[in-house]
């Protein structure tokens, strides 16, 4: 659980790593979603990366209660698979959309960087417009000069609200 | 439409053994009736004793057009009561769900206890000498009845018992619940609310409809074989789709379990090694022999009329909003001393269901395509005959069909159109 916390923390014991980069991937992110670039959104993760849309609340033991999305890496595999087989009719048409990421908020706990953010993001599709909103937790680890993704934690502003389809990579 | 529905439907004209208008599904002077016939009428399911565990606890649920509130009270009873304070009509809780002592209307701050009885008010002496406080208890629900911990409710003060309503889904039910060990389940996990663009009685339609999956979810053997290849969905498959009267219906994969022979296919295929802690569960609670038929043939995969779908290890409400619109209520059924069970039907919920999951989001999609369709023209019927020709009738006034029959349809709809025009009442 702790890994999946994800809190600000002022504590750095390692050399930090440059926010300006840590901002680029996480504004690269967005637009892969964005533009549906599944596979190099893929390459973001890390192996023991964890994608989380939790459901009702935000801090739910995950084990315990219903999230809209707990991906392991490997559902987070299947997911892209479906997305690129040309059947998800949930996203056929894809979504149109962009997204806003701001408000960044960083700690670093050894080679952890967690980075909070807010997100506003606008998703027209089959002439309906979505509108959805929230603050992203990001766990993010330096491997072998790369960044890579261990944990995104989506906490809606819907998070209690019915949502309609989320087909597309929040 | 044109002029001649926008007087009363006539509904033995539009609902027929083998289609069905298509207004049926659009027309806002049906889903009036249906509100009125069928969800204000009838039993109507609105939740599970687990959700309310303790006295002092409740949660808000909605049936029909209204808000009711699902509550257990100090003497460990359950009750259903209308959201709405007697003095000038205030709904009360302000919070989905919650522990309390009392309710407290926001207004006027008149208080009740878990069963709706009047408690205290501010300044009660104002009301007269006259004042009754018995006239100052919140509603109940006409009836309310509780089967195996699912509550259900009518708000009619007479008719049939929920006994007579629930029928063989009784059998249904328990087979469920026997799924664990002790035969008790918790809906304790939280809900995925998915708000879908699509009519109730299509979504409902297609809960039990056993032909669509190799189309609708075909992108599922893209994203993960061992979850595609669970089931035979083929013609020639053994399952059944089956009509279980009452407008109950299912699609039973009993003879398709059996046929694979081997336990534990409905949790995704784990080997026994897997969920050891709860097979020996099952073994010491029923014998080796019926545990191990239940560990084959898992739980049901059925749908209760009008509201309740039994999803297998899920529970799936409907909530009509209006002919257009539609809010799919999903939780993974735990179960008591469900052991290593629990937690992968978590994960196989999210997995399969809600706006995110890899089925339910494609049926949502479907769903909307079918609402906007049937909008158009011509033709005027939707097909519902599939099967029709050579249904099996058992004795005990079941009709079996194959899996790619519409069965389990015409269940729904053989039902309906005796309720639509409201005989229930």
């Amino acid at each position: 659980m702790s890994a999946l916390t994800s809190k600000i923390e002022e504590k750095a014991s390692v050399p930090p790593m440059d926010h300006r980069s840590i901002e680029n991937f996480i504004y690269r992110e967005a637009r892969l979603q964005d533009e549906h670039r599944y596979d190099e959104w893929e390459e973001l993760w890390a192996d023991d990366g964890v994608y989380w849309v939790p459901a009702n609340d935000y801090d739910i033991d995950p084990q315990k209660q219903i999230s809209y999305i707990y991906d392991n890496r490997a559902r987070l595999a299947s997911r892209i698979r479906q997305l690129k087989s040309g059947r998800r009719h949930a996203q056929i048409p894809e979504s149109r959309m962009r997204r806003v990421v701001s408000n960044i908020e960083y700690s670093q706990v050894d080679d952890l960087v967690h980075v909070q953010a807010n997100f506003m993001l606008c998703e027209i599709r089959n002439g309906r417009r979505n509108f959805w909103a929230g603050r992203t937790a990001y766990d993010i680890r330096h491997v072998d000069g790369e960044f890579k993704l261990v944990l995104k934690k989506v906490m809606l502003v819907d998070v209690e609200s019915p949502l309609p389809n989320l087909g597309f990579l929040i | 439409m044109s002029n001649r529905h926008s007087l009363r439907p006539d509904y033995h004209q539009l609902v027929q053994s083998d289609k069905v208008h298509g207004s049926v599904y659009y027309e806002p002077a049906v889903f009036e009736d249906e509100m009125e016939n069928i969800f204000h009428t009838g039993w109507v399911y609105v939740g599970h004793d687990s959700e309310v565990p303790e006295p002092g606890c409740y949660v808000s649920k909605p049936f029909g057009k209204q808000t009711v509130i699902l509550s257990r009270s100090e003497s460990g009873a359950v009750h259903v009561l209308y959201d709405k304070c007697p003095h000038r009509g205030n709904k009360i809780l302000q919070s989905e769900k919650g522990t309390t002592k009392s309710f407290v209307c926001p207004y006027h701050a008149w208080g009740f206890g878990l069963d709706g009885s009047f408690k205290a008010m501010p300044d009660l002496a104002g009301c007269g000498p006259d004042f009754d406080k018995s006239d100052a208890n919140m509603s109940s629900l006409e009836r309310v009845e509780v089967y195996q911990g699912f509550v259900f409710a009518s708000m009619s003060r007479e008719g049939i018992s929920l006994s007579e309503h629930l029928g063989k889904a009784k059998q249904i039910i328990d087979q469920l619940v026997q799924m664990s060990p002790t035969g008790k389940i918790q809906l304790s996990a939280g809900w995925m609310k998915q708000r879908m663009y699509g009519n109730w009685k299509n979504i409902l339609e297609n809960q039990v409809d056993g032909y669509h999956a190799p189309f609708v979810h075909s992108s599922l053997a893209s994203a993960n074989r061992d979850w595609a290849g669970e089931r035979d969905r083929r013609d020639t498959s053994p399952t059944r789709t089956r009509d279980l009267g009452m407008g109950h219906s299912d699609v039973d994969y009993t003879a398709s379990y059996h046929a694979k022979g081997t336990t534990l296919r409905w949790t995704g295929n784990i080997p026994e090694s897997r969920a050891s802690s709860y097979v020996a569960a099952m073994n010491a609670a029923y014998g080796l022999e019926i545990a191990k038929e239940k560990l084959i043939v898992g739980p049901p995969h059925a749908m209760i009329f009008p509201n309740l779908f039994i999803a297998e290890m899920n529970i799936m409400v409907l909530q009509p909003i209006n002919a257009d619109e539609t809010i799919h209520w999903t939780t993974p059924v735990i179960l008591d001393e469900g052991h290593e069970i629990n937690e992968r039907s978590i994960r196989r919920c999210e997995g399969a269901l809600g706006p995110a999951g890899f089925l339910i989001a494609d049926d949502a999609e479907i769903s909307e395509l079918n609402q906007i369709g049937i909008k158009n023209r011509n033709p005027e019927w939707i097909m519902l005959g599939r099967g029709l020709h050579d249904e099996e009738h058992r004795a005990d006034g079941t009709i079996v069909g194959g899996l790619m029959d519409e069965t389990s349809q015409r269940a729904f709809w053989r039902h309906y159109a005796k309720v639509i025009v409201g005989v229930n009442k």
